[in-house]
């Protein structure tokens, strides 16, 4: 895995072909859990998603929408409000189908990347990402840590980095132990994901500068 | 922490809105998003200075939370939104709370 630099216009990262395959596969578990059906299994661009939620224009509800069960995806389509149910049923029911189709459409894009390869013009271990697209990896690279923190039960700070120190140290006796070595897994993607993302950070705050970007960030009126 | 309760200039005059009707979005600390993640959402969102940007991730990794921006319900509806977009946890609530 090499990290995220400028190549020619685009923030290009090396992943060898198991590495591809293990972040492909946790990107299609990510978009399963968000309701867009398999995305090994989409048989053609425009079939259109599994879910009639993620269809556009599909986000008049007028009915109010129950908040996710799986612990995951409420963190990925969180609670607007902590005290304030109704404030945070109607931002559910305003937001959350648009909120879901926008996360699954970059996971998608990630899963072609990462699967379809980088062209003729690149190495073949190349994931290639347009400038553009940088914030929305970055968004897709925080989804996929997001549900993989839930399943390693990160809850604090402290959690995250008694993570490292568990990955630094040896198997313990129960190196045999299916569960401890799915967690041993889970935590080194987790790990890997980390630090892919560091390196497009580094890339992309180079680009913004040190300046505010008033008048191209968020418009209101 | 104390809470901004200032809105933005622009956003009330042109709503014509009171001062008690200003809303704010909040950003919770959480052990997954990156210290430069947070820090790129603040700027490249917002548009805020890197100095600034900083300064509210720090205060959302120290303090837990931090106030991000002010605004009406429906700004803060779009600002939450936003965030949630990118993975970090906001909520909206009244300036005044």
């Amino acid at each position: 895995m090499r990290a995220f630099r400028r190549e020619r216009g685009s923030l290009v990262a090396e992943l060898d072909a198991t590495e591809r395959g293990v972040i492909a596969a946790v990107v299609a578990d990510v978009a399963d859990l968000l309701g867009a059906g398999r995305l090994e299994e989409r048989a053609t661009e425009d079939a259109g998603p599994a879910d009639p939620a993620l269809m556009p224009g599909m986000s008049l509800r007028t009915q109010e929408i129950e908040p996710p069960e799986d612990d995951a995806v409420r963190r990925l389509l969180p609670d607007a409000s902590v005290d304030d149910e109704e404030v945070a049923a109607e931002f559910r029911r305003l937001t959350e189908d648009d909120l879901r189709r926008v996360k699954v459409e970059r996971l998608t894009w990630l899963w072609d990347a990462l699967t379809a390869g980088p062209g003729a013009a690149w190495p073949d271990d190349a994931v290639v990402v347009p400038v553009e697209l940088g914030g929305a990896v970055a968004a897709t690279l925080t989804d996929l840590r997001l549900v993989l923190a839930d399943r390693l039960g990160l809850h604090e700070d402290e959690d995250a980095e008694s993570l490292y120190v568990e990955l630094d140290g040896e198997p313990a006796e129960d190196e045999d132990d299916p569960q401890a070595e799915v967690r041993r897994y889970l935590g080194a993607v987790y790990v890997s994901l980390s630090w892919l993302q560091e390196t497009l950070m580094a890339a992309l705050l180079d680009d913004l500068g040190r300046s505010g970007r008033d008048g191209q960030g968020r418009q209101r009126g | 922490m104390s809470v901004q309760i200032a809105p933005e200039e622009t956003a009330e005059s042109q709503t014509g809105q009171r001062l008690g009707d200003a809303w704010v979005t909040i950003v919770w600390n959480d052990p997954v998003n990156l210290m430069s993640y947070v820090t790129y959402v603040f700027q490249s969102y917002f548009g805020y200075p890197r100095e600034k940007a900083e300064k509210l991730m720090r205060q959302v990794h120290e303090e837990g939370r931090s106030a991000v921006s002010t605004g009406n319900r429906e700004q803060m509806e779009v600002d939450v939104q936003a965030m949630h977009s990118y993975g970090l946890w906001a909520t909206l609530q009244r300036g005044g709370e």
